[in-house]
């Protein structure tokens, strides 16, 4: 890819401010304990529908850039991760904070993210469209076994319960299956309701899952402690502070980047991992614990690497490796984009906006991560049932706003409850997420290749990218169940 | 968790047991392929169906074990609910205004809707109902105005007004 593609979409379209605005909601969104980066994002997702495509997938991207390093913002302050991959910050960043370097653990925390980024940014750009170019000669028999492939990714995201796991992506499946029939036009699960004839959009799916759920679980939580103003003015990292924790930085980007398209690794293992190998690898590792600027640029700039790399499995195969990746897919989807194999020859310019979009996006969170510190502290810093009042009134409205449509907030309400009794249950959600966005695309695919086959199961393994991707879903399957009954065998 | 995962598993048979009953009711289509449009449907509910015994059968061989071990990292860490002492009320309530909300927008229209919803969410969260709630509440309303319907132009119900001005 060429410079002048990057530059090309930045004149043409509202990507800028689109990728401002985008790491100012998610930094906002991110620095509120509790909404993690995919809730920040499925909060936007109604809101992207009436937008142009690019814009809207750099907006949603930008918002998971800008929530990476948002959660940092609470750690730091209040002890509190914003979001699951900022826990490893806390170590370090609120140690400094009690020793009142608050502001200088922020602008390491701000600096490091924009390393990360710039990183993860490359990765994406190199590794991308390169995975996806072998994808051009896919058939439907491909896309079966590429959908298989994504929902094997179950296993490795299904966390503690393997069994869970696998029942919450079979209830997902079954979600998909609702509407109309993909090859016969009949109607089915519709329960004679019009609005289900086009079936459940994952949208309302995510938005239920992950941001009512949310609330419902928070309206039981106790309240957070509150950030003080004067703690807050960022300091960048002097010269000497630099040259320190760069070596830290490069651990936790190359981390970052590794585990970023991983399925299921996300930033919260990532930052974790970063902050151990950087304590090892570090001269002053009797520091961390302590208030060590090291143990915060690590994890940070693991957590952003991861929110570009997550991208890669997404854009060049369809297969999202985290929750927030899943809801950029439903915001892709929402565009009537997929994401994988055709998606760099149909639609170039959303890829190429995109990456552009990335781009600036890591430098807006430089300049906006600077500017929105006040904001930032005064919403951290509001009651509770304010708080939790103009969340459910942006979840509603925004839902409305996708079709117009009350059914479909009754509809988000009820994936709450799902969503409410998976958490009770301790079932993870995004095997349910990956069954409502893949089941469509398995189902049809599967279907297409048999009537193309005159109903021979062989079409699957005699096609050798079919074959290798359904090779490659066994071996994670194995790899998955062999790590499960490893760790139980060590458990007991 | 080993009671959880008894009910979670029962549960999810039931499910696996009524979506088999929905999909067996499927009727057939002279366009079918060898598949049908019953074809995965069945298949999965059969899956849903042998994993729930597999989840049931686990739970009940170790019904006195409290956690689940493992020392596995949570993948997807969706943080699991802690048992507080009552969440039903609490969370039956929140999911109860939202369907208020649902029922009284075609009549009330966005604004006061939304502003009721405010107000309501901030008394049920344990806030105040006073001057200074209402005056939030009236503010965020005119905020998400702006934002949807002036801004957005999404075509919200406009309630029983037009009619009454």
């Amino acid at each position: 890819m060429a410079v002048g593609d990057l530059i090309q979409p930045l004149v043409s379209t509202a990507i800028v401010p689109a990728a401002f605005g985008g790491v100012a909601w998610g930094i906002l969104g991110g620095a509120l304990p509790g909404i993690s980066p995919s809730i920040t994002m499925a909060l936007l997702l109604p809101f992207t529908y009436g937008m142009d495509s690019t814009v809207a997938v750099v907006l949603l991207a930008s918002t998971y850039v800008g929530a990476e390093y948002g959660g940092s913002i609470p750690a730091i302050l209040i002890g509190t991760p914003g979001t699951n991959a900022a826990a490893a910050t806390v170590i370090d960043g609120y140690e400094m904070k009690r020793q009142g370097k608050a502001g200088e653990a922020l602008g390491i925390s701000l600096y490091s993210g924009f390393v990360g980024g710039l990183f993860g940014f490359l990765v994406l750009v190199l590794l991308t469209e390169r995975l996806s170019s072998v994808a051009l000669a896919f058939t439907p028999s491909s896309y079966f076994s590429l959908g298989m492939l994504g929902l094997s990714v179950i296993s490795s995201l299904a966390g503690e319960s393997l069994l869970k796991g696998l029942i919450a992506g079979v209830l997902g499946l079954m979600v998909a299956t609702v509407g109309t029939d993909p090859v016969t036009g009949l109607n089915r699960f519709t329960f004679g309701s019009p609005e289900l004839l086009s079936g459940i959009p994952p949208i309302l799916v995510m938005v239920g899952l992950f941001a009512v759920s949310e609330m419902l679980v928070q309206t039981t939580a106790p309240g957070w402690e509150k950030a003080t103003r004067e703690s807050a003015r960022i300091r960048f990292p002097s010269p000497a502070m630099w040259r320190r924790i760069a070596r830290p930085q490069a651990i936790g980007s190359v981390i970052g980047a590794f585990e970023g398209m991983m399925p299921g690794a996300g930033g919260a293992i990532s930052s974790f991992l970063a902050y151990n190998e950087a304590r090892r690898w570090s001269r002053h590792g009797d520091e961390f614990g302590h208030g060590s600027p090291e143990g915060v640029a690590a994890p940070e700039a693991a957590n952003n690497t991861v929110a570009c790399t997550a991208l890669v499995p997404m854009l060049s195969l369809g297969i999202p490796s985290s929750n927030s990746a899943a809801v950029l897919l439903g915001g892709f989807l929402m565009h009537e984009l997929v994401p994988g194999p055709m998606l760099f020859v149909q639609h170039g310019e959303v890829v190429r906006g995109l990456y552009a979009g990335l781009l600036v996006a890591n430098i807006a969170m430089l300049i906006i991560g600077y500017l929105i510190m006040g904001p930032c502290i005064w919403l951290v810093s509001r009651p509770k049932p304010y708080l939790m009042a103009f969340i459910y009134a942006l979840v509603v409205s925004g839902v409305y706003a996708y079709q117009g449509s009350l059914f479909n907030v009754g509809v988000a309400l009820g994936f709450g409850v799902v969503g409410y009794a998976l958490r009770y249950f301790a079932v993870p959600f995004l095997p349910m997420v990956l069954g409502v966005v893949l089941g469509f695309m398995i189902e049809s695919n599967y279907r297409r290749a048999l009537v193309l086959s005159n109903g021979d199961l062989s079409t699957f393994v005699r096609n050798p990218i079919s074959a290798a991707l359904l090779a490659t879903a066994l071996v994670v399957l194995a790899g998955s169940l062999m790590r499960h009954s490893k760790s139980r065998a060590a458990a007991r | 968790m080993k009671a959880r995962d008894l009910i979670f598993g029962i549960a999810a048979l039931v499910v696996a047991v009524v979506y088999y009953g929905l999909a067996a009711a499927i009727p057939p289509s002279e366009l079918a392929d060898p598949i049908g449009p019953q074809g995965l449907p069945k298949t999965y509910a059969v899956l849903l169906a042998a994993l729930s015994l597999l989840l049931i059968a686990r739970s009940a061989r170790h019904p006195v074990s409290n956690s689940e071990p493992s020392n596995l990292e949570p993948a997807n860490p969706e943080p699991p609910i802690p048992s507080p002492q009552s969440p039903i009320p609490r969370v039956t309530g929140m999911l109860l205004i939202g369907i208020a909300y649902i029922l009284v927008l075609p009549w009330l229209g966005y604004f006061l809707s939304i502003a009721a919803l405010i107000t309501v969410t901030i008394y049920f969260q344990g806030g105040s109902l006073n001057a200074r709630s209402v005056l939030v509440a009236v503010s965020g309303a005119a905020l998400f105005w702006l934002l949807f319907i002036w801004l957005l132009r999404i075509q919200y119900p406009a309630g029983i007004w037009p009619s009454v001005i």
